[in-house]
């Protein structure tokens, strides 16, 4: 038989346009949701997908009645907001890396990914977005929790809200991309770094506490951090006003072109240093490395 | 290296007819083997120590921070260093212990520890005991970091008694990981989410964070009932800051007692959920496949 083969013209190959990366992406997506969902049933799932952020919130609560017996609603309310938009950085920055080593080392998969026309990056991005979604139902439940049985008032301005909300989430999918690219090059323990940089990011972006709190050297870094923009952003966003402490005092407009700088320094940084990461990767051997952790 | 002798058997019988001392030492042997790896990561693979510290200590901090928000009095700075040193032993109960046969599954270990010939109990009494090593260095760090760190001072009248106590929280802790461990096993590819929701809801449950006492009465009645986090925590907290006012759910000699009962309950599930688990193998076959 006669094979007659195409000859593909420039521009043209398979896999390098915008259709071809999107229904990459699509499929990633149903690949991710079948993965993060398949193993029990909804109900089921959602107590576990749930239970946790939710309890996490409720430490908080209960720290906070203790000390305070309900006194300063600013400072609970603050707690609430931070809690809950929390999720997305455990989501996004866990979804990505979680993802990339799970196709590697558990799947096997990403090898057979990178030798296709299609580029990874698509999909990895479609492939933790499960976890994202994940992670906006928990803030979604943590807020109404807040609004329900804590008297949590919100009283929303989306002219900061909206702007704030994609702008810090396409912040903080820079800085999974980053972690993603990076704890390819790791041989042990890379499933633990996703939890330790954002439960250090937890620290410093105040999420929970003001940044005033925080020993005066780590306040650069806090400064520097696009998280603590995006938080502090989305707290006017949805309360109406500022976090309490120094912070709290900016106007909205210097909130909002901090939030815009430090993400704008924050997006190329992120995907330059994937793209390295991926370089090495190939260049190493590491893209089919197990490290048995 | 010393090899395992034995007098040499005439026939398959009598080769298979182990003395009671032989089965002891076998199973001496086998937990000592599991618990080997444990302690000797001590010092053989020091990313784990960074991150069995680092992690908890973030977790320590931020909570540390809050509390100093909020103006609360110092003894609840040490209520969380203490409570941020037991995390590192519930996480090794959930990760190194309760998820660990499936684990051992996906590895292909698990059936290596069936067809061995030595309790199943006594593979996991090693993973306790060289867990405990192991955590009791992390835990150590913890306090003394974020004591030093934070300022805590103690108020310790009876130090045995502490003592006494933290171990006492110690068995039904891992028994309770025993147990756990058959269960995952059943539950398959829950395993992953079943560990990750004892973690947040736990840490809330057992009051790791804050008094005990300050959550309703129903919810510290369940716990004071079934988590020996949440009693140990309670009963080593009225024995640490003695003078700091912050009274426990029950007196410590009861929480003692629940303790005491909570072990032996656990050991005993913990040995049938393992004999059923061991029917299951022999039966369907299905144990030793793997991502189930």
């Amino acid at each position: 038989m006669a094979v007659i083969a195409e000859r593909p013209t420039p521009g043209s190959v398979r896999g390098i346009t915008l259709a071809d990366s999107w229904r990459s992406f699509r499929t990633a997506i149903g690949l991710g949701w079948a993965i993060e969902s398949n193993w029990s049933d909804p109900f089921l799932f959602a107590i576990y997908t749930l239970a946790k952020p939710l309890a996490a919130a409720m430490i908080l609560v209960v720290m906070f009645s203790v000390i305070t017996g309900g006194q300063n609603p600013e400072f609970l309310q603050f707690l609430i907001v931070g809690s809950a938009l929390w999720n997305i950085v455990f989501g996004v920055m866990g979804g990505l890396v979680q993802s990339i080593l799970e196709d590697r080392e558990r799947y096997k998969m990403m090898k057979y990914v990178v030798v296709t026309p299609s580029s990874l990056f698509p999909f990895l991005l479609g492939r933790s977005l499960a976890r994202v979604g994940i992670s906006l139902v928990a803030v979604a439940l943590t807020l109404g929790v807040g609004v329900v049985f804590l008297g949590v008032e919100f009283r929303p301005n989306f002219l900061i809200l909206v702007p704030a909300s994609i702008i810090g989430i396409l912040a903080v999918m820079s800085l999974g991309i980053f972690m993603a690219g990076w704890c390819l090059q790791l041989r042990q323990e890379a499933w633990s770094y996703p939890e330790a940089i954002a439960g250090a990011l937890y620290l410093i972006s105040g999420a929970i506490f003001p940044i005033d709190i925080l020993p005066s050297f780590l306040h650069p870094i806090a400064y520097a951090s696009p998280t603590t923009w995006w938080l502090e952003a989305s707290r006017r966003g949805l309360l109406g006003h500022g976090s309490p402490g120094s912070i709290g005092d900016l106007s909205d407009g210097v909130v909002m072109l901090l939030l815009v700088v430090s993400t704008a320094v924050a997006i190329p940084l992120a995907l330059a240093a994937f793209a390295w990461f991926m370089k090495r990767a190939r260049q190493a051997g590491l893209l089919d490395m197990t490290t048995g952790t | 290296m010393t090899a395992y002798r034995s007098a040499p058997a005439t026939n398959p019988r009598e080769a298979a007819d182990w003395s009671t001392g032989r089965v002891i030492r076998t199973n001496l042997r086998a937990m000592f083997g599991r618990a080997y790896p444990r302690i000797i990561g001590l010092s053989r693979e020091p990313s784990w120590l960074f991150f069995e510290i680092f992690l908890p200590f973030l977790a320590v901090s931020a909570f540390v921070f809050v509390y100093r928000a909020l103006e609360a009095p110092e003894e609840y700075i040490g209520f969380v260093v203490l409570g941020g040193a037991m995390t590192a032993f519930w996480l090794n109960v959930v990760w190194m212990m309760a998820a660990q046969f499936y684990w051992e599954k996906d590895q292909g270990n698990l059936e290596l520890y069936f067809t061995a010939p030595m309790h199943l109990m006594s593979i996991l009494a090693g993973m306790a005991i060289g867990g405990l090593v192991l955590t009791s260095s992390r835990a150590l760090a913890v306090i003394g970091i974020g004591s030093v760190l934070y300022g805590v001072s103690y108020d310790v009248n009876q130090p045995l008694l502490l003592m006494g106590v933290f171990l006492l929280t110690m068995i039904p802790l891992y028994g309770l990981g025993m147990l756990f461990a058959s269960l995952f096993l059943l539950w398959g590819r829950e395993a992953f989410h079943l560990a990750q929701l004892l973690q947040e809801p736990i840490y809330f449950l057992g009051g790791v964070n804050f008094p005990l006492a300050a959550l309703p009465g129903a919810v510290v009645g369940v716990v004071m009932a079934t988590l020996p986090l949440g009693v140990g925590l309670d009963a080593m907290r009225q024995l640490a800051f003695a003078d700091s006012g912050v009274e426990g759910v029950l007196p410590v000699g009861t929480e003692v007692a629940i303790l005491a009962a909570m072990g032996v309950i656990f050991l005993i599930a913990a040995r049938l959920a393992l004999g059923y688990l061991e029917h299951l193998a022999r039966r369907e076959g299905r144990l030793t496949l793997r991502w189930q």
